[in-house]
């Protein structure tokens, strides 16, 4: 071929790509996958509290597919295995009693420790039914939440507590939101969750998705490209950007993620003050995931007015065109695939705060690999109270750092 | 320490070895460390600043290293790496080449080397999976604790025949 011949051949088209593929040690939650043995290691949000009634509900978290349900008698919350143990009919068809739930195909009952209470066609009622268990997992009520462990029983860790929702001034509200907020689209989010979490220490996307795409979704202040100082904390990764306002002022805004998928995330509308509420990113399996929010506020409208807009309309009202000219975080999260190749990824200066997440998962892995606790495990009552520093601060330009 | 020996076999006329060399656990460590280091503030063109602990000894040891090898950034700090520790370890204005990865590195450093021989050293964190037996170059991984320079200059001695009387092969 002549030189000439070669200085024409077209470079870099997409001809035998041959894509890498996802970061699956991270990204994975299922029983026994890298990341899913580090989640299991904590309390998860499985549902708000009026979640669990005398109706079997059917819940998916961290790829296992559960029954929620709460007794009639003294109205425990609990999270069973759905195949019966005897011959695998799902409880989800079964019926919620006052100390259990019953299998619809031949009634053996389990309590929300997983115990057989009662097998009606065995003699006696089931002379042996101590010998077999339903599998289950832990639950605690918290703020709102129910909290599940399904990790390892003699791990079990404190399930935190939260500084923000400990002592809620007079007038003030603690509130629960599992549609999504911050997800920028549906309750149920469908793709991976670690896409979404990781954008949490990306605040470099915010001038240019959230404005110049997409019309000013949050506040002219948020337009602004920031600085960024990042750090590991012990529990985490923090950002502080700043943005200058005016001469006199700047934005000192703080978001954290903290172990193993917690995004303290404060108002994109500006609230100024240490955050009011935090975000649980809870995956179902490795394509889905829920937000639980939990936030105090004088309103108690203030999660559901949370939700951006797009040309000042609600997400779910776009029509696929509106969509396309005005991409919020879920077109752009979503649409890095349903799990994002990340081995493909370009990381550049702005992917800081996203390599240092993903650098404290490897470690978190290894931890938990070696028998040690990941970060942010609490055993110690005296410390079971998480501190949080994100918050919108303005702050004269003289004491920002800048 | 993992090393593959036969890259000395494979250093040949006057082609300098690289040296692939990670970031994090490297030249800066994040964890309570074990030998003296120097908090310093680096950053990424005023993007973003970050502040790192770098062992003492650092900027020395990569100083007497550029003397045998043609130093490879590979991590991802990418382009900042240089960017970033230029004041720190004195580097030199032109920036080294970087390749920006972060985990299951390999593949790219052997497309990278080609045919010229390779040192790989890294935090080995950032071996999501298992090496091959056979790497095509040289692969040492640090205490993240102590990093580049716990890895003590004898190390270096030998990888570059700079001690005579020392035969890897």
């Amino acid at each position: 071929m002549s030189e000439a011949l070669e200085e024409k051949i077209d470079t870099g088209t997409g001809y035998g790509l041959k894509p890498n593929g996802p970061l699956r040690h991270l990204a994975e939650v299922g029983p026994g996958t890298p990341y899913g043995e580090v989640l299991r290691r904590y309390w998860h949000p499985v549902g708000r509290s009026s979640d669990a009634t005398s109706r079997p509900r059917k819940i998916k978290l961290l790829g296992e597919e559960l029954i929620l349900f709460r007794t009639r008698k003294d109205g425990t919350a609990a999270l069973l295995h759905p195949r019966c143990v005897h011959r695998g009919a799902s409880l989800f068809y079964g019926a919620v009693e006052d100390d259990g739930i019953r299998c619809c195909y031949h009634g053996w009952v389990f309590s929300p420790e997983g115990q057989c209470l009662e097998q009606p066609c065995e003699p006696g009622l089931g002379l042996h039914r101590e010998k077999v268990r339903q599998p289950w997992y832990p639950l605690q009520e918290r703020y709102g939440l129910i909290w599940a462990y399904m990790g390892p029983p003699e791990l079990k860790p404190l399930l935190p507590r939260y500084d923000p929702f400990e002592n809620i001034p007079d007038g003030h509200h603690l509130m629960v939101n599992d549609a999504g907020v911050g997800g920028g689209g549906p309750a149920d989010l469908d793709f991976n969750w670690l896409q979404h979490w990781e954008n949490v220490m990306d605040p470099f996307h915010v001038p240019i998705l959230h404005a110049r795409f997409s019309g000013e979704q949050f506040t002219a202040e948020m337009a602004l490209m920031p600085e960024v100082a990042y750090e590991y904390t012990s529990n985490g990764v923090r950002s502080t950007q700043l943005r200058v306002l005016d001469e006199s002022r700047v934005l000192r805004r703080v978001t954290e993620v903290m172990f193993p998928n917690i995004r303290v995330v404060p108002s994109p509308k500006l609230s100024e003050g240490t955050t009011n509420m935090i975000g649980w990113v809870v995956p179902g399996d490795d394509t889905n995931f829920r937000i639980f929010t939990v936030a105090v506020s004088e309103d108690p409208e203030f999660l559901s007015k949370l939700r951006s807009t797009h040309g000042g309309k609600p997400w779910a009202t776009l029509s696929e065109d509106e969509h396309q000219r005005m991409p919020g975080d879920y077109e752009a999260q979503k649409s890095q695939g349903n799990v994002s190749f990340h081995a493909d990824d370009h990381l550049s200066t702005t992917d800081q705060g996203v390599a240092m997440i993903r650098r404290m998962m490897a470690k978190q892995i290894r931890a938990v690999e070696a028998g040690s606790d990941p970060a942010g495990i609490i055993r110690d009552a005296e410390s079971e109270t998480v501190s949080i520093t994100g918050g919108n601060f303005l702050v004269p330009t003289t004491s920002s750092g800048t | 320490m993992t090393e593959n020996t036969s890259l000395i076999n494979r250093k040949s006329g006057n082609t300098r070895p690289l040296l692939m060399l990670g970031v994090d656990g490297v030249i800066a460590l994040e964890q309570a460390a074990t030998l003296p280091t120097v908090s310093e503030h680096v950053t990424a063109s005023g993007k973003w600043s970050r502040e790192v602990l770098v062992p003492v000894g650092t900027k020395e040891l990569i100083a007497e290293l550029t003397e045998s090898y043609d130093i490879v950034w590979v991590s991802e700090w990418g382009a900042n790496a240089h960017v970033a520790f230029a004041g720190v370890l004195g580097l030199p204005p032109k920036p080294w080449p970087y390749l920006p990865a972060q985990f299951n590195k390999l593949s790219r450093i052997q497309r990278f080397a080609g045919s010229r021989p390779w040192i790989w050293i890294d935090d080995p964190l950032v071996d999501l999976d298992p090496l091959p037996a056979d790497p095509q170059g040289l692969v040492l991984r640090v205490d993240p604790a102590r990093g580049l320079v716990g890895l003590g200059k004898a190390v270096f001695w030998k990888l570059t025949d700079n001690n005579p009387d020392t035969d890897l092969r």
